[in-house]
């Protein structure tokens, strides 16, 4: 148990976060931007990711605690410490991870000024929210907690792995405005997701003289949903196991489909919006899926003693065994095999860009074949929003950024962000464009590197690129 | 000059990355975590009746009434090793003109006696019920007994009976069984 407990928290606190990716939104000189808004602006003619390292990224997160909040040295019991964060948290808090690998990512401009841009990418995405009453049911027990309802309906975690084949189509429509569409097809491999769960599990005195308690279920509808989950029990080994689950990453398992849609809009000359919504879409997990699902009320008082007269030798009744038949006979827990839809966790992505400094690129002010157009300038302030679907309701942030071309090779960028982990979060990136190789880093919370156990949230993402300016 | 830029901006995010640490953490502090719930759970309860005390088919007294149920979860290795203390508390309301005495014999699978109590009930009277509290403390030694045993067999005896006997003796009772995960 201790070993348990240990790496929840270390999980909680290193490995993921959610999937805002502040950072490289609008970082035009990185080809993987176009990930993040299919209609932004893309400057050169070409991009050939370099296969397995032209994207990796790495997201985790705690809404409510950290390593340091929990293993921090101090003169307080930890035991102490995990108590008092238990209720602290709310049950809306979360913990999330999410890692990406681009596999292939590719782009070209066509003669008609498409730019067209396609691969595949796997993503793993888990999200758990804090099941802070049956966290306290756990640590605590029921004795100080008679007549407390424990919610069921705490629990709420989704988790997915899957790959991801798409491809785009980005056009500069006029000299304001660029739109982009990207279709994408999910090939899921592994999913569950337990959300929308009700019921309560409580303790009272009993007033009817039966016994000195009532343990009651009450109304409990708890259901968790997986795909790709029961053939793998049959399966033996892990070899077996993962053999099967890269199958599925072509096509072998369920499939969906979705979409992400952008565009950017030119303002004025010096101001830019732009937004996207990504993964508008949905899969439909049809094959090896089960479901199972406890529905019911039930009110355990002991086990009533009948005294039978019995002969010698004879049994009395198996009160435990009927104890235990009719709590599963009054909460069954059903296996279901029913094909059920899952919604993408859409996100969504805007900005608002102020350009200033020293013209760079392309266009100049008078280019008469960009009139109206904004420019490319080597600064510019800007505000961002993001927003990502999830169990319990959207989770926002806001980004306030600065971005710099500090020389025609290396452009930066440096955003501060208010999120559900914290209200100072600051990331850095930076572009490099050596030749035809192009290379970007993005980190966020790097106030929290210099401890890296405080920060309740990381995100990084770096990756690899040829790239083909324009002529 | 473009490399040459190039690579301090590498080194300088690698120096980056690099002093990022973890610090004032102690991770052996995990040995330490110790969840210590306290769960009240319902145990047995029953009723027996006056004449629950009389055989009327045979016409013969049964001074002493048996019963046994398993508790499956008591002798489990899991609660073996997590189990600290458990208390015991049987409240018994006799409105039987008559004095009791109530054994708990714990058993094994094998059946093999590993812990016993017992108690005596006051005598009561048809108008108006007496209740006996009777609480057993386990603990330690006595906890390593009643951990072996996967039931319980409770005996209630009466010193004599008549066919007439009026009123009834009830049980409730719970335990409390404190854990430390």
């Amino acid at each position: 148990m201790r070993i348990i407990l240990f790496y929840i928290f270390v999980l909680w606190g290193v490995v993921a976060m959610a999937q805002n990716k502040q950072v490289l939104y609008g970082f035009e000189e990185s080809p993987q931007s176009l990930m993040l808004n299919p209609g932004g602006k893309v400057n050169h003619k070409a991009h050939f990711g370099i296969p397995f390292l032209s994207q990796i990224h790495i997201n985790g997160g705690a809404s409510g605690v950290s390593v340091y909040d929990i293993f921090g040295k101090s003169e307080i019991d930890i035991n102490t410490r995990i108590r008092n964060k238990i209720f602290e948290m709310k049950n809306t808090d979360f913990f999330t991870a999410t890692q990406q690998l681009e596999l292939i990512n590719f782009g070209w401009r066509a003669r008609n000024e498409i730019y067209f841009s396609g691969g595949v990418y796997q993503e793993l995405d888990v999200i758990t929210y804090f099941p802070r009453d049956l966290a306290i049911l756990f640590w605590e027990g029921n004795q100080q907690y008679l007549d407390y309802e424990f919610d069921l309906g705490d629990v709420s975690t989704t988790g997915d792995l899957l790959m991801v084949y798409h491809f785009g189509a980005n056009k500069q429509i006029n000299n304001r405005l660029t739109v982009g569409v990207r279709a994408k097809l999910y090939a899921s491999m592994f999913s569950y997701r337990s959300v929308n769960n009700s019921g309560s599990f409580v303790t009272r005195l009993n007033t009817t003289g039966v016994n000195i308690y009532d343990h009651t279920i009450e109304n409990a509808n708890v259901t968790v949903e997986t795909s790709g989950y029961a053939s793998l029990r049959e399966m033996d080994g892990a070899n077996q196991v993962t053999s099967e689950i890269l199958g599925r990453s072509l096509f072998g398992g369920n499939v969906g489909v979705g979409v992400d849609l952008g565009a950017t809009y030119e303002i004025a000359e010096n101001l830019t919006a732009s937004a996207s919504v990504l993964d508008l879409g949905a899969i439909f997990h049809q094959n090896d899926v089960e479901t199972y699902q406890a529905k019911g009320n039930y009110t355990l008082n002991g086990i009533a003693l009948i005294f039978p007269p019995l002969e010698p030798g004879e049994p009395t009744f198996p009160y435990y065994d009927d104890l235990e038949d009719t709590l599963e006979r009054e909460v069954p827990i059903d296996t279901i095999t029913r094909a059920y839809t899952q919604m993408r966790p859409t996100k969504v992505n805007a900005s608002l860009k102020y350009s200033f400094g020293r013209v760079i690129g392309k266009g100049q002010p008078c280019d008469c074949k960009n009139m109206g157009g904004g420019l490319d300038r080597n600064q510019a302030v800007g505000l961002q929003f993001f927003s990502q679907f999830r169990p319990k309701g959207p989770q926002m942030a806001g980004t306030f950024f600065y971005y710099r071309n500090l020389f025609e090779f290396l452009s930066a960028k440096a955003t501060f962000t208010v999120d559900p982990y914290t209200n100072s979060n600051v990331g850095l990136g930076f572009v490099t464009d050596i030749g035809k190789f192009n290379f970007y880093f993005a980190a966020d919370n790097l106030l929290s590197y210099g401890n890296i156990a405080k920060a309740k949230s990381v995100s990084l993402q770096f990756g690899f690129n040829i790239k083909i300016a324009e002529e | 000059m473009k490399t040459n830029l190039a690579i301090p901006t590498f080194g300088l995010f690698l120096l980056f990355l690099t002093v990022s640490c973890v610090k004032d953490v102690d991770f052996d502090q995990a040995d330490a975590i110790a969840p210590t719930p306290v769960v009240e759970l319902d145990l047995i309860y029953f009723n027996l009746e006056g004449d629950d005390f009389f055989d009327e088919t045979t016409s013969t007294p049964r001074l002493t009434v048996r019963d046994t149920t398993e508790i499956k979860f008591l002798d489990d290795s899991e609660i073996r090793d997590k189990l600290k203390r458990a208390e015991f508390l049987f409240k018994f309301t006799n409105s039987i003109s008559s004095e009791f005495r109530v054994d708990f014999q714990f058993l094994s699978e094998q059946n093999d006696t590993t812990y016993t109590a017992q108690t005596a009930i006051n005598t009561g009277s048809p108008g108006a019920a007496v209740q006996t509290i009777f609480i057993e403390d386990v603990m330690e030694e006595g906890l390593l007994d009643l951990t072996q045993a996967n039931k319980v067999v409770v005996s209630v005896t009466i010193p004599s009976v008549n066919e007439t006997l009026e009123g009834a003796l009830n049980l409730q009772s719970k335990t409390t069984y404190y854990l430390e995960l």
